[in-house]
């Protein structure tokens, strides 16, 4: 059974999650290395950490006419959503929030980064800030209920809505192993939310990188930090959702469950290099077109089973 | 001690660098982007994310002022330098680093900003039309856009900033209208060309073409350079045109797709490309090209996202006048992109060929008749039939995918002055 942490946890999910955006970042970094034909060391890998320093020192940007508290708003909700998402996963046995209704809580906590970035977009007051805002909103209609579907599965097969039941249901059979297009979607819907690598459309480098090209300074570290911050909390949501939760043998729950996030991490900062943008005007159509039944009838499965059990 | 000496210190250890280049900066552009790459300071795509403001290539009074307000927009601290060649590269990056360090820092610079953008558009990029630019390093009306204070537009209007007007669209809807420049300068367009766009939402509804007039003294363009050597009577060997080919190819490629946002793929074009020009053998190219001209050629992915993006016939290619790669592709993006991936490996097998190089030969870009005009021209003019109606990120793709290069509109605006 799950229980819920003491109160210092409170503090602990927040530093884990940036531990692990950190390595995601260092991980990106040394594949970057490794393209463009530079030696892929330790401090390679770092480097990519100059960028907190470089940031804090530089000026935030004034625009005129810019609408400076829905930019803020919108900058400062990405990262903050993604902590707040994080309270709910469970690590090995422990929550910080245990809620009933936790994938709920995620899933809502996800599309706050909706009405953020949108507002991160429109705020700068600038053409391709606010496409890219707009880009983002195109995307969410598209990978937005397919994931819902995606979450549902594991939510359906387990019978509840609380995360901590859901990787406990899971005994020995991973959901990951006989609900396969759910976790798929999920992990494509992971890339979305933290638009980066193939889903990175709202930051793309057609329009200048969207909603990001207008922010300097603090504003864009929060966004960036923001979007690593998601990936990380997505892959270790996929961890009680498809691939058993803390269950393992041998070593202590919370082993289990980092290395399970690890690997889940290293998949999708793999994938970001190794695709090209999809179009969200594009992806709309699959979306629709292919993934929403395709989600559905996944949801059928464990629907039918619990049915019949 | 100063708080602020040690993130200095971090921003010169790895600043981003804002790269433009000038009409006829084509070599210095190459070695500063290979520098770059090889010493990971990352490009910056926006003057936002930028700490140094790098040109490459020869002074252009034309680009000045766009180049002026891509400087006023760059965030403190700051560096600019100018490289006109390959040589300079070095010694100048070393010195915008050490200036960064040394910055004082955003206390001092900080009360600069409040008028971030200097002073209105000049007459000859913003000219009124240019609202809510796009702003991002485009210049165009870009930043001069936001910084429209004063100057033109009507007093009514906030912060001196045009009102987004209304017009049709294509369903017959009333709908805002934006005009946004792209260019001259934006990451991964060919630098001096502007296009006006007049967008409603993100569909291009009209589209005007214009490059800046440049003085002479812009040699021949450099991927055309063995060809205009061999026009002028001068031996050259076919295997160098062919090298300069695929390396222009390669250099076309990387640019469409880092547009298409493959950043991989990307990377590894600009490489084959610095090989290209590093003088490698067949030998040692001919696995890397292969897997690479597979890997994109064959990618569903790839064709998925950009199939059915500025169809343009051979008949419709000809009546423009385009004779290269894009004229031969006959149809849309990935056809393109396919014909160039073709030439690439193609051209590799032929590194090694002593024959002389026949100035009749097709260039990068087509062309390659003794007297005929440079083929960018022609890459030009077909862009307002192809962009209209287009998606923003549909437009980016095919602007790409013919890739017109800015030292040859260079070379015809010197020759026929039609540049303005």
């Amino acid at each position: 059974m799950t229980e819920t942490a003491a109160w210092w946890s409170l503090l602990a999910a927040p530093a884990l999650l940036l531990a692990g955006a950190v390595l995601a970042v260092a991980g990106d970094a040394l594949l970057a290395a490794r393209d463009a034909g530079r030696p892929t060391t330790v401090r390679t890998a770092l480097r990519p950490l100059l960028e907190v320093p470089r940031l804090l020192a530089a000026q935030p940007r004034r625009l005129p006419a810019a609408d400076r508290l829905l930019w803020r708003l919108g900058v400062v909700s990405v990262p903050v959503a993604a902590v707040l998402s994080a309270l709910v996963i469970p690590f090995g046995g422990t929550a910080v929030a245990d809620l009933s209704v936790g994938v709920v809580w995620f899933n809502a906590m996800e599309v706050v980064t909706w009405g953020g970035l949108w507002l991160a977009g429109w705020g700068p007051n600038a053409a391709f800030s606010l496409i890219g805002g707009y880009r983002f909103v195109a995307q969410g209609l598209a990978y937005e209920l397919p994931l819902m579907f995606a979450l549902l599965s594991a939510a359906t097969a387990a019978e509840s809505l609380r995360v901590g039941d859901i990787a406990q249901a899971q005994h020995g059979l991973w959901f990951a192993v006989w609900m396969p297009v759910a976790f798929a979607v999920y992990l494509a819907g992971v890339l979305a939310f933290s638009f980066l690598g193939p889903f990175r459309h709202p930051a793309g480098e057609d329009i200048a990188a969207g909603v990001l090209g207008e922010t300097s300074g603090v504003d864009r570290l929060l966004l960036e930090a923001g979007r690593w911050l998601w990936l990380t909390s997505g892959a270790a949501m996929a961890v009680p959702l498809f691939l058993g939760g803390g269950s393992g043998p041998g070593l202590p729950g919370w082993a289990w469950s980092s290395l399970k996030t690890l690997a889940v991490l290293a998949v999708l900062v793999w994938v970001l290099r190794r695709m090209p943008v999809v179009r969200a005007d594009r992806y709309v159509e699959f979306a629709w077109v292919v993934l929403v039944p395709l989600t559905l009838v996944q949801v059928l499965v464990p629907a039918l089973l619990v049915l019949g059990r | 001690m100063d708080l602020t000496a040690l993130p200095l210190r971090a921003a010169a250890a790895r600043p981003h660098v804002l790269l433009v280049s000038t009409p006829g900066g084509t070599a210095t552009r190459l070695a500063a982007e290979r520098q770059l790459r090889l010493q990971d300071l990352p490009r910056a795509r926006t003057p936002a994310e930028a700490d140094i403001l790098l040109v490459a290539g020869p002074e252009c009074r034309g680009l000045r002022p766009a180049i002026d307000r891509l400087w006023q927009s760059l965030p403190a601290p700051r560096s600019r330098a100018c490289a006109d060649t390959p040589g300079a590269l070095p010694e100048v990056l070393a010195r915008c680093r050490a200036e960064l360090a040394a910055s004082p820092g955003r206390q001092h610079a900080g009360h600069r900003h409040e008028n971030p953008v200097g002073g209105g558009p000049d007459a000859e990029f913003g000219d009124g039309r240019d609202e809510h630019d796009g702003d991002d390093e485009d210049s165009g009306g870009g930043h001069g856009g936001h910084g429209g204070h004063g100057g033109h537009g009507d007093s009514e209007s906030p912060w001196g900033l045009p009102m987004a007007g209304q017009g049709e669209d294509r369903d017959g809807l009333l709908l805002d209208q934006l005009h946004v420049p792209l260019g001259p300068f934006l990451a991964d367009w060919p630098d001096a060309l502007t296009a006006r766009l007049t967008l409603q939402g993100d569909v291009v509804q009209r589209l005007e073409v214009e490059w800046p007039p440049v003085g002479g003294g812009v040699g021949p363009p450099f991927w055309g350079e063995p060809w205009a050597r061999a026009i002028a009577g001068e031996r050259v060997d076919a295997g160098e045109g062919a090298r300069r080919r695929a390396a222009a190819h390669a250099d076309s490629l990387g640019r469409l797709l880092a547009v298409a946002g493959w950043t991989g793929a990307a990377t590894t074009a600009r490489r084959l490309r610095d090989d290209l020009l590093d003088g490698a053998s067949s030998a040692e190219l001919r696995p890397g090209v292969r897997r690479f001209a597979r890997r994109v050629g064959r990618s569903r992915t790839l064709h998925w996202l950009t199939r059915g993006a500025g169809v343009l016939t051979a008949g419709a290619a000809q009546d423009a006048g385009m004779t290269g790669p894009a004229a031969r592709a006959d149809g849309d993006v990935p056809a393109r992109y396919r014909t160039w991936l073709a030439a690439l490996v193609r051209d590799v097998d032929r590194l090694a060929d002593r024959s002389p190089l026949d100035p009749a030969e097709e260039g990068p870009r087509g062309g390659g008749a003794p007297d005929g005009p440079w083929p960018s021209a022609a890459l030009v003019r077909v862009l307002p039939g192809l962009l209209e109606g287009a998606e923003l990120a549909a437009a980016r793709l095919v602007v790409a995918s013919l890739d017109p290069d800015p030292d040859e509109l260079a070379a015809v605006s010197g020759e026929v002055g039609a540049g303005d």
